[in-house]
């Protein structure tokens, strides 16, 4: 009676504890919380420097807008007084214009912003549609787009010729682009240059890619942007799209994206466009900062935002660097793997190698990937306990026995990993990802059980160990999870009050269910 | 949903170790007085002091300096096992033996003092129990009773009853067979023999798999076969089960051919086999039992 009062006032104030404190977060944050769901957010600053002569200057540049796939946030721009700001709509496109209305001067200027990508991949029916109120400027020939160039018409002619439906006749297209040699040319490249020399950067094969399309009578035109990664750079990007079936679908011939786009894509601008404009005759440089930022999918706001608002966020551990995202990452979901191997042992019955170990053997999964890890780590288990079997023969204690297998370990990671090196063999390279300890432990459990229980039993538990692994592996690569609990840390309370719960589970487990069955199936005589 | 689904088919009380150990293991058996059943030293100090029927004691060797002279002081019995006191699964057990000539044999294979020693060291030395050292218990063998031989004549047998705040709850014979080695184990091979408590019979035999009316090797049916020395047998795991601090006991004994009935060890976590054994699940072996 007394332990089950204990039992009560621990579960029921950790329970509180845990619901005020996500009730309180859930109410602050509701107004952040996001339906867009992004997959990678960065910021963005574009940087100009400038020193105008006797004559004022003007730059201009096109600004991201929000689509399907992008969100743009908290734009920002920083610019002495006396230059002005003010953006241009171009068509579809956003120009901004900075004019700088001082001669003689040095002006920086700064525009900057967060974007939020999502990727998107697209499925191409094998027929396309009839166009349908398509501006005519997208199967139009222009100065850099040649459609009717003869070698342009042979060629678009020759891949279509024996090819029957429009998917086939945009992936022959397509392929033919992709195998053209990428070649980082900053000067403008035309799309018959690029045929000719085989070889160009993504503007030049761009310009390839809608040529042929359009010779072909598909609406095409020319994407602008930049491919995001934390760097200081002056690279920008550029695409194709083809209007098909009423929406327009991206293709990169040179990271060989076929109708996807990456999360990382930032789109800036539509059309055979320059991205930066500026008056003749000033000193100009320029850069783009871009910074990859900590995401939380569901929530639309930095992180700076989040801590700043919620009290008890992990997040500041992140931002002073004390912790690493994958190190605190792994603290978090440590005591959620625990609890499904918990769960797979006292509710479903399933024997494991020790309790946190295919959690641990899951955090190493996710390094190499599901089935190279899985097939690694039997590889080095078995290996394992095959070797070290003579030395389990003379008869030695225990623990200088533990030692030999890690030391055995060690030298078998060593040598795959170089033999991996020299022969290249991704395979053998990628041994070195596995933490030795957690390998060396599975390695002796499954030799200590084989020496019991048999080669089959000890097989047997492997195989149930992996199954454990598998969900916990499930569980721990999502990216939602683990963002979550980085705001939300006090759902670890509601892990020991569900573990509270657990542990007074008394039904039958799974696997008694199959043990017992000759009594549960007994009729009552 | 998944509840409902159990108690439909659970008429019979099955319990399974989640329920063992929240209802029967923790409430029962206090974790500091696990020693005194793990431990066979322990566990036989308890047994001499409460003057209950067991092996006799010929020696307990915890120190290595001590294996020559206790060694010494054992030598002139005929018969010992040799066992470490922390050992698992039957492990590191020697059975002696003096042949006519005077020499030590060990399942018909002569061995000599010197290894014996040996043997006696790596158990003190913990090899046997996982632990950095153990301590070594040399005792009188026992004899089979010849009612063990009637059903089947090799290996060692025994009886387990589970003791539930000292009252016999269930109970079974567990026997070897031609494929089990000599062990008596259900998991290795070995049969049990379903126990009726109140008239000191067997009933059926559980394979594993199947239920049958006699041993796996001996087509003699043995359904309603009465046990010697029953009442000792049940009046002695009762004494055992008041001389130990813990409520919830699995209780080894065996019949020695001279002596009676003699407990061999006691145990602190009783498998669930025996609900299988006996057709009849352990929360409902406990219902009737209080209720009679």
């Amino acid at each position: 009676m007394k332990s089950l009062n204990h039992f009560r006032i621990i579960f029921g104030s950790l329970l509180l504890v845990a619901l005020a404190l996500l009730a309180y977060k859930m109410v602050v944050l509701s107004d952040s919380i996001g339906d867009f769901f992004p997959e990678e957010r960065f910021t963005v600053s574009y940087q100009y420097f400038l020193r105008t002569n006797d004559e004022t200057a003007k730059i201009k540049s096109f600004l991201p807008k929000n689509s399907a796939r992008q969100h743009i946030n908290s734009k920002d721009h920083q610019q002495p007084d006396d230059v002005r700001f003010h953006k241009l709509a171009d068509g579809n496109n956003i120009k901004g214009v900075w004019t700088v209305p001082t001669k003689n001067s040095y002006k920086k200027i700064d525009y900057s912003f967060e974007f939020q990508g999502k990727s998107k991949s697209y499925l191409l029916p094998e027929t396309f549609k009839n166009y349908n109120k398509v501006n005519s400027k997208y199967f139009e020939e222009t100065e850099n787009i040649q459609t009717s160039n003869p070698k342009i018409k042979a060629l678009a002619n020759e891949i279509a010729s024996s090819l029957t439906t429009d998917r086939k006749i945009i992936t022959g297209l397509f392929d033919y682009v992709t195998k053209i040699p990428n070649e980082p040319i900053i000067t403008l490249t035309d799309a018959v240059s690029a045929l000719e020399q085989n070889m160009a950067s993504c503007n030049g094969k761009s310009r390839l890619l809608v040529a042929l399309a359009r010779h072909l009578g598909y609406a095409a035109r020319l994407k602008g942007g930049m491919i995001l990664n934390t760097a200081n750079t002056r690279q920008s990007h550029a695409w194709v799209e083809l209007y098909i079936n009423d929406q327009w679908i991206p293709f990169d011939t040179v990271n060989n994206h076929f109708a996807y786009i990456p999360a990382n894509y930032l789109e800036l601008y539509e059309n055979d466009e320059f991205l930066l404009t500026h008056t003749a005759g000033v000193n100009f440089d320029y850069n783009y900062s871009v910074k990859k930022q900590f995401n939380i999918p569901f929530i639309d706001a930095s992180s700076e935002e989040i801590s700043a608002i919620i009290p008890l966020s992990l997040l500041r551990l992140l931002e002073r660097g004390i912790l690493t995202y994958k190190a605190l990452i792994l603290l978090l979901l440590l005591p959620l793997g625990g609890f499904i191997v918990a769960l797979l042992r006292n509710v479903v019955g399933l024997k494991t190698f020790g309790v946190f170990l295919p959690v641990l053997i899951a955090f190493s999964l996710l390094k190499t990937g599901f089935f190279l890890g899985i097939t690694i780590f039997l590889f080095l288990i078995f290996i394992i306990g095959l070797i070290s079997q003579p030395f389990s023969k003379l008869g030695l204690l225990h623990t200088p026995k533990l030692v030999i297998s890690l030391t055995l370990m060690v030298v078998i990671i060593i040598t795959g990993s170089y033999i991996g090196v020299t022969t290249n063999n991704a395979w053998l390279g990628s041994l070195s990802f596995f933490p030795i300890i957690i390998l060396t432990i599975s390695a002796e459990r499954f030799s200590t059980y084989i020496l019991e229980d048999g080669f089959g039993k000890a097989t047997n538990m492997l195989f149930q160990t992996l199954i454990a692994v598998s969900v916990c592996y499930a569980l721990l690569s999502s990216n939602i999870l683990a963002s979550a609990l980085i705001i939300f840390p006090e759902i670890l309370l509601i892990i020991v009050v569900l573990s509270m719960f657990l542990g007074r589970y008394v039904g039958l487990r799974w696997s008694e269910l199959i043990r017992f069955k000759p009594l549960l199936n007994l009729k009552t005589i | 949903m998944l509840h409902k689904l159990f108690k439909l088919n659970n008429s019979r009380g099955v319990m399974g170790l989640n329920q063992r150990n929240i209802e029967l293991i923790y409430p029962n058996n206090r974790r500091k007085f696990y020693q005194y059943a793990d431990d066979k030293v322990k566990a036989k100090q308890i047994l001499h002091s409460n003057d209950i029927a067991t092996a006799k004691t010929y020696a307990v060797i915890d120190r290595i300096s001590d294996v020559k002279k206790k060694w010494a002081s054992c030598k002139d019995y005929q018969s010992m096992a040799v066992k470490p006191a922390n050992g698992s699964g039957g492990g590191g057990i020697l059975i002696l033996r003096k042949d006519q000539t005077g020499l030590w044999k060990n399942g018909g294979k002569t061995i000599s003092e010197t290894k014996i020693q040996h043997h006696i060291t790596s158990i003190v030395s913990g090899f046997y129990s996982m632990n950095s050292q153990d301590s070594c218990l040399i005792e009188e063998c026992i004899v089979p009773h010849p009612f063990f031989a009637e059903i089947y004549g090799d290996g060692v047998p025994d009886f387990r009853i589970i003791t539930l705040k000292a009252q016999p709850i269930i109970g079974m014979l567990r026997m070897p067979t031609s494929k089990s080695n000599g062990k008596a184990n259900l998991h290795q091979n070995g049969v049990g023999i379903g126990v009726d408590l109140k008239n000191g019979t067997l009933t059926q035999t559980y394979d594993g798999k199947q239920y049958l009316n006699c041993h796996p090797d001996n087509p003699e049916p043995i359904y309603g076969k009465p046990i010697p020395y029953w009442n000792e047998l049940y009046q002695l795991a009762i004494d055992t089960a008041k001389a130990f601090p813990l409520d919830y006991l699995g209780i080894d004994l065996v019949i020695d051919a001279d002596k009676g009935p003699q407990i061999m060890e006691v145990n602190v976590r009783p498998g669930l086999g025996i609900q299988l054994v006996n057709k009849i699940g352990m929360s409902e072996a406990i219902r009737q039992h209080f209720r009679a």
